[in-house]
């Protein structure tokens, strides 16, 4: 990995981004929109390397790993490229085209939070301060 | 013969007669078919003198090799000739129902020449051919039409209609079938119209498909439809259809918003988005023949001032064109509104854009209520859009109704008065609902330099500049920067050969995102029998662009022409793109050196069509 020195870093800091991302009304709101249980597995670079968010009945809802019920999306990308996809650094069509990201199940949700991916950009630059990870800071 | 079976029907409508006449194998090598082919048969047998809507034009709908295969995105045909909105070379592209049909009957295509003495229609039985007189269904509106024909020649048979705007030549007049799928743009219905032609039907008794290698093609053919199916782009397109990402490309600044003004409009970008459409009307998602993404909707509107029964919905183009165009965000009047377009038979992008430009002329007062017979036309004004507008336009009834149907490029010169500044279109043909200056910047090198006009079905520039294609054997792997003109004349270069290669084979542009090049190339080998490897490809498709260039130039057209409206260049002053500039001279003089095209008059050299086995050609345009 380019940007993290264990599994369990990128996790902590994506974490911290819906964290943050919940307490913002917009994204929070879009989030809620999104209405999905999504697995973001990035296990290619370590087994525990994985975390899910449940948007469904208008709760937003993260945690480590895989979740216990079937996704309806999981999205398949190693932790470096989820670093610069929440980073706006990586376009997601070109990445999916690319088979960067594999994706399984509906992407319909997350359509809706495309146009949010500069606001998320920027709440991920202040998790990733929190975290003392400026130093991960994509410019 | 493969996949083809190499004859189509010659209709000489003045005679009443239809024959079947074979075309030599090599011309389906060489220009594969759909709109290569089309461009093909014009060359050799076309009149460049004749005026578009003239008994001696010629108007030729060709199928591809692979109609009638039973896969994903390729049910589709071309039809082609001279533009009577352009006045040049164009073509337009249908799915639906009708090549599957043809293709059973026996035949690759249809040559329309002459004019009946009285309306009829052309009935295709298996081989027999009928022309039949309908003086009554004249004056019908699609739908009508279209019942009538199910009605008295069954469920099965397949129709291409016209309704009334077709009927009164109105210049972007489009043919529909099954009244859900159009060959919408350049004016084609308006052709039809002028041959005394409501209807071709065609129904066939067998599902005859003869491929090259049967189980090759089977197998091959399997593997692609279950790529196209659950690809994302499928998933979504058919979960929301075409307009699924209108909020993401409103972000952008992909969306255009009353006339191209405007580039962001968020409060409008969920009301008409197709996950909106799809909770609020949709009823059913419905398919092309053979297609399992399924991206068209079919929707009902209950109640309200815009209320409709049950039946086809608006795509993408449409919903924008009546809609953020419009300065419009109700989506059930772009349901309205698109059906009224579907049942007079009149392309929805034409017809919003040019109301468009006549609001932005009313507007500023260069159209006043003299030329409009006391119609006020006020953005978002959707009542008299389609209580008023869009009749008058179909039946050429009013002063308005006249002017607005010549397109708003003729219309802009009829009434002047620096109306032309106003205008959104490339060589005639107004600019489908993506906007380049944040959609790509490399649309407009191709809206440009596309030989019917504005056109983002031409080739994939717009999918190539969004990150959705990657070619790797063909050199196509760069990340382009949609705001930015990097590599835009390199990418058009390859753009335009596999837009050929798509509108040529006839396949959806939505469904082959997912066909990577060499699976493109055992496509094309299985079913037709080409024996080609991907430079034969390629360069076929090149050929194909070249030859449509080469028709242009005998239309008049010059390399001063590739070019697009002001207005669609000039820096936005809002949204994602606000104050960014397009570099267009430099992506235009790039991609002439790159395509080999002479500066002045915008073909390529001898040599450069006689490498490419376009030798008789050059010998006609280089004498």
């Amino acid at each position: 990995m380019e940007y993290w020195k264990d599994q369990h870093e990128p996790i902590t800091a994506f974490l911290k981004l819906f964290e943050k991302a919940k307490q913002d009304p917009e994204l929070s709101e879009g989030l809620k929109k999104v209405n999905q249980l999504i697995w973001f597995d990035y296990t290619e670079d370590g087994p525990d390397c994985s975390f899910h968010v449940d948007c469904r009945n208008g709760n937003v809802l993260s945690s480590q790993g895989k979740p216990s019920e079937e996704p309806d999306l999981t999205m398949s990308l190693s932790a470096d490229d989820a670093h610069r996809s929440w980073s706006n650094k990586l376009n997601p069509v070109m990445a999916i085209t690319r088979r960067k990201i594999r994706v399984k199940g509906s992407a319909t949700g997350l359509l809706k939070l495309a146009p949010k991916l500069k606001k998320v950009a920027i709440i991920y630059e202040q998790a990733l301060n929190d975290l003392n990870f400026s130093d991960k800071i994509l410019k | 013969m493969f996949g083809n079976t190499g004859k189509i029907i010659w209709a000489d409508l003045s005679a009443g007669t239809a024959e079947h006449r074979t075309l030599p194998e090599q011309y389906y090598r060489n220009f594969i078919g759909g709109a290569g082919l089309a461009a093909k048969i014009f060359w050799e047998y076309g009149s460049f003198e004749a005026q578009p809507l003239a008994p001696e034009s010629l108007l030729i709908l060709m199928n591809g090799p692979f109609a009638g295969l039973k896969l994903s995105g390729c049910s589709r045909s071309a039809i082609a000739g001279r533009s009577p909105l352009t006045g040049h070379w164009g073509d337009s592209s249908c799915g639906g129902h009708f090549a599957p049909e043809l293709r059973y009957s026996g035949f690759d295509g249809i040559v329309l020449q002459g004019k009946l003495e009285e309306p009829g229609i052309i009935l295709i039985e298996d081989d027999e051919i009928s022309v039949l007189p309908v003086r009554e269904w004249w004056g019908m509106g699609v739908i009508e039409t279209t019942a009538l024909i199910g009605k008295k020649y069954g469920k099965k048979a397949r129709s291409l209609v016209i309704g009334q705007a077709g009927e009164n030549l109105v210049n972007y007049a489009c043919i529909m079938n099954e009244c859900h799928h159009a060959f919408g743009r350049a004016g084609y219905g308006a052709v039809m119209g002028s041959k005394n032609l409501k209807a071709i039907i065609v129904k066939s008794s067998a599902q005859r498909y003869f491929p090259a290698d049967s189980d090759s093609l089977d197998s091959l053919r399997r593997e692609l439809d279950a790529k196209i199916t659950e690809s994302v782009t499928s998933q979504v397109l058919h979960e929301n259809g075409t307009a699924a990402n209108l909020e993401g490309g409103v972000h952008i600044g992909d969306v255009p918003i009353k006339n191209f003004t405007s580039s962001f409009w968020e409060e409008m970008a969920e009301e008409l988005t197709g996950s909106t459409l799809t909770e609020k009307y949709l009823t059913n998602k419905a398919a092309c023949s053979f297609c399992k993404i399924a991206c068209k909707r079919v929707v009902e509107i209950p109640e309200g001032p815009f209320s409709i029964p049950k039946g086809p919905g608006p795509e993408y183009e449409t919903i924008a064109a009546f809609g953020s165009m419009l300065g419009s965000k109700d989506l059930a009047a772009t349901c309205k509104a698109g059906r009224l377009c579907n049942d007079l038979g009149l392309d929805t992008i034409t017809a919003g854009s040019t109301i468009a430009w006549a609001m932005e002329a009313f507007e500023k007062s260069a159209l006043t209520v003299l030329e409009t017979d006391g119609v006020e036309l006020n953005w978002a004004d959707m009542d008299t859009v389609i209580d008023v507008v869009l009749p008058q336009i179909a039946f050429r009834s009013s002063k308005l109704g006249e002017l607005l149907s010549q397109g708003s490029l003729r219309a802009a010169d009829m009434i002047g008065r620096g109306s032309s500044e106003w205008l959104t279109t490339a060589k005639g043909l107004e600019a489908p609902m993506h906007d380049p200056r944040g959609g790509g910047h490399g649309l407009a090198l191709t809206y440009s330099i596309s030989h019917r006009g504005a056109c983002h079905t031409a080739n994939p520039m717009l999918f190539m500049e969004m990150g959705a294609c990657y070619y790797p054997e063909i050199g196509f792997e760069y990340e382009l920067n949609p705001m930015s003109s990097e590599y835009k004349a390199e990418s058009a270069l390859l753009a335009v050969q596999i837009g050929a290669i798509e509108n040529s084979s006839c396949f959806c542009q939505f469904a082959d995102r997912e066909i990577a090049i060499p699976e493109w190339v055992r496509l094309f080998n299985f079913a037709a029998g080409y024996d080609w490897t991907v430079e034969d490809m390629m360069s076929a498709g090149l050929r194909v662009f070249y030859l449509q260039r080469l028709l242009n130039y005998r239309f008049g057209i010059r390399a001063s022409d590739d070019l697009v409206s002001k207005r669609l260049l000039d820096p936005s002053t809002d949204g994602a793109p606000e104050g960014v500039e397009i570099d267009f001279d430099c992506m235009k003089k790039r991609f002439y050196q790159l395509a080999k095209l002479d500066g002045t008059l915008g073909i390529p050299d001898r040599r450069t069509l006689e490498n490419i086995n376009l030798s008789s050609e050059a010998n006609v345009v280089w004498q």
